[in-house]
């Protein structure tokens, strides 16, 4: 900004002004590069998720997904909290009501369902638009740009996935009689619901933002996602029940929105009440993870791949 | 302003999709000022550009932007702007908001962003809609913002592909101040992209002319646009007598829609065209000295150099 200082002689004290060029100038500060690109589009793909700086319409669905996910938590709590009231301390364990194992299992669906109409917010419209020529031309490779547009969304499902565990986790220490003891006796359910959280979030982000990557329109993804995610379960489950055995199990896998829950399953000990009947649980835990992470980590490097070849 | 340094070198450059040739066996250089690429659609103007930016690899030969190649430099590619003549801007967004993010994917920290972006809408002429929707923008007003977004990480150098793609008659002339006031007022250096010779001619200092993929000319705009070493001359009636004339008076003349044209005019040469004016009784209506338009370029463009330095 550059100022001229004048003085008005005439004036009785003769004090100084300053007049300002508040217009276009050079720009001799500090330019953070790489990674202040990175930042920016990590920034921008979590206001966009959730959003921020749009009109209201565009903050109504993942806001919506956020309320009712956190609703189920809540719920849970009061309820297992009315029973332990009522019928006394560990009532809701005696009697199995849903507690942190069986949270991501549940909601599922609208977990899946939340990725398939948000995520492709973050990528279909810079394609659509043209914009992401804007960010190639910039400091910042084609990876560079998926992986914090995929940071972006993979944070906006932590958050959607942990805050109603975490309101379940206090709702539930608030309702026991002895809130000190229920803390002591199931604070290891903190690191659980975290790592099957992340875990489900990784995967639904993973999987959404890869077939998002395949259009430029966000109804043609979301609607390709809501029915790979729906029409796969009635499916696979009806075929594998059909064949039965070994193939039966194997078919059991490809139920597309069991697969985390069986990690949740993995890391809690515990079965949830979605897979409870599910025939891929024979397999064991080992190949249920690793079956985790493939369906993780192929869609992951396709993905990758996809945009690193925007830029030579 | 003029530095005289290289800011833009293409070395042979050459890309082929296929059997197609984009460009063939390209080279040139650009110092500092506004440079014009004029050529058809197809000419190879676009992937001449996005070789430049770094967005695609050439087949044989090189390209550097600050010296430096900008698809294996990532940090070079901080101090260029590229407008597009695609659209690229998203709609829900305001355009205060869509430049301070532009400014921070240029590398600017957030605070600094927020202020350039003004400062640029500004200069663009949108301070008093910076914070409406890109959405419910007018045609002109989208073009600014694309501007803008260039501009706003304060560029060395700027890449315009046709900037007046789209705009009525005054908005094209208030793009083209601002392109001209942005290097004048700013210094910064613009490589300007069209196929309409009449902006290139208005407002670029030098040229580059391609053509079928290949570089049929480059130089200063002023030295395709001064006066030609021709005279024309038009006369109410009697043209073949008074060419007849002429022509018995040694001068070289030629036959020119309703005229005459005159080449490699001298002093001598004005007192035999009145002395033949009078011997064919010829009307002299104009007599005048010609200047070359921008559109001979491509007309005579094989016979000239094939490679060269804009600057």
């Amino acid at each position: 900004m550059t100022a001229q200082t004048i003085t008005h002689d005439e004036s009785p004290s003769a004090r100084g002004g300053t007049v300002f060029d508040t217009g276009y100038r050079s720009y001799t500060g500090r330019r953070e590069g790489r990674g202040r690109a990175r930042r920016a589009i990590f920034k921008d793909g979590l206001r966009t998720a959730l959003g921020f700086g749009r009109g209201g319409r565009a903050k109504v669905l993942p806001w919506l997904f956020i309320a009712v996910l956190s609703v189920i938590g809540l719920v849970f709590a009061i309820v297992a909290g009315a029973a332990d009231r009522l019928g006394g301390p560990g009532t809701a364990e005696r009697v199995n009501l849903p507690s942190h194992a069986d949270y991501y299992g549940i909601a599922s669906i609208i977990v899946f369902v939340f990725a398939a109409v948000v995520a492709p917010e973050l990528l279909c419209p810079d394609r659509r638009n043209g914009t992401i020529s804007l960010y190639l031309v910039r400091p910042l490779t084609g990876s560079d740009y998926v992986m914090s547009r995929w940071g972006a969304f993979l944070a906006v499902m932590l958050a959607a996935l942990w805050l109603p565990q975490v309101i379940l986790f206090f709702g539930l220490s608030a309702g026991d009689p002895a809130p000190v003891e229920y803390l002591r006796k199931h604070w290891l359910d903190i690191p659980r619901f975290l790592a099957a959280g992340a875990a489900m979030a990784a995967y639904a982000t993973t999987l959404a933002m890869l077939v998002a990557s395949f259009t430029t329109r966000r109804a043609y993804a979301s609607v390709f996602l809501v029915g790979l995610f729906i029409i796969t379960t009635p499916f696979t489950v009806g075929v594998a029940d059909e064949i039965g055995g070994t193939a039966g199990q194997w078919i059991s896998m490809f139920n597309l929105t069991n697969v985390p829950v069986h990690v949740n399953d993995v890391i809690f000990g515990d079965v949830s009440e979605v897979t409870e009947e599910a025939p891929a649980r024979a397999l064991g835990p080992a190949v249920l993870v690793a079956w985790y992470f493939v369906c993780t980590l192929v869609p992951a490097g396709l993905l990758w791949w996809r945009y690193r070849r925007l830029t030579p | 302003m003029a530095t005289g340094e290289v800011l833009l070198a293409v070395e042979r450059l050459t890309k082929k999709y296929g059997n197609v040739v984009a460009l063939n066996d390209v080279s040139f250089r650009i110092t500092d000022g506004i440079t014009g690429i004029l050529g058809e659609n197809g000419a190879g103007k676009s992937t001449a550009i996005k070789i430049l930016l770094g967005l695609m690899q050439p087949t044989s030969g090189s390209a550097t932007v600050l010296g430096q190649n900008a698809s294996e430099s990532i940090a070079v590619r901080a101090r260029v702007g590229y407008m597009p003549e695609h659209d690229c801007l998203p709609s829900l967004v305001s355009a205060a908001e869509f430049l301070t993010h532009m400014a921070e994917v240029s590398g600017l920290p957030p605070s600094m962003a927020r202020t350039r972006a003004a400062d640029t809408l500004r200069h663009v002429g949108l301070f008093e809609e910076r914070y409406r929707a890109i959405g419910g923008y007018s045609t002109g007003m989208k073009q600014r913002v694309k501007l803008g977004q260039a501009l706003v990480h304060d560029p060395a150098f700027v890449f315009l592909d046709e900037p007046t793609a789209g705009l009525d008659p005054a908005g094209r002339e208030e793009m083209l101040t601002l392109i001209r006031k942005t290097h004048r007022e700013f210094g910064i250096s613009v490589l300007f992209s069209s196929h309409l010779m009449a902006d290139i001619e208005r407002t670029c200092d030098r040229i580059i002319v391609l053509q079928g993929g290949e570089l049929v000319q480059s130089g200063e705009v002023e030295q395709f646009t001064k006066e030609t070493e021709t005279v024309f001359i038009e006369v109410d009636s009697n043209r073949d007598a008074l060419a007849a004339a002429l022509e018995r008076r040694g001068v070289v003349v030629s036959v020119d829609g309703g005229g005459l044209t005159i080449e490699g005019p001298n002093e001598s040469v004005y007192d035999h065209v009145r002395d033949a004016l009078v011997e064919a009784e010829a009307p002299l209506r104009r007599m005048a000295p010609r200047r070359r338009a921008l559109t001979e370029l491509f007309e005579r463009g094989g016979d000239t150099a094939r490679t060269g330095e804009a600057a």
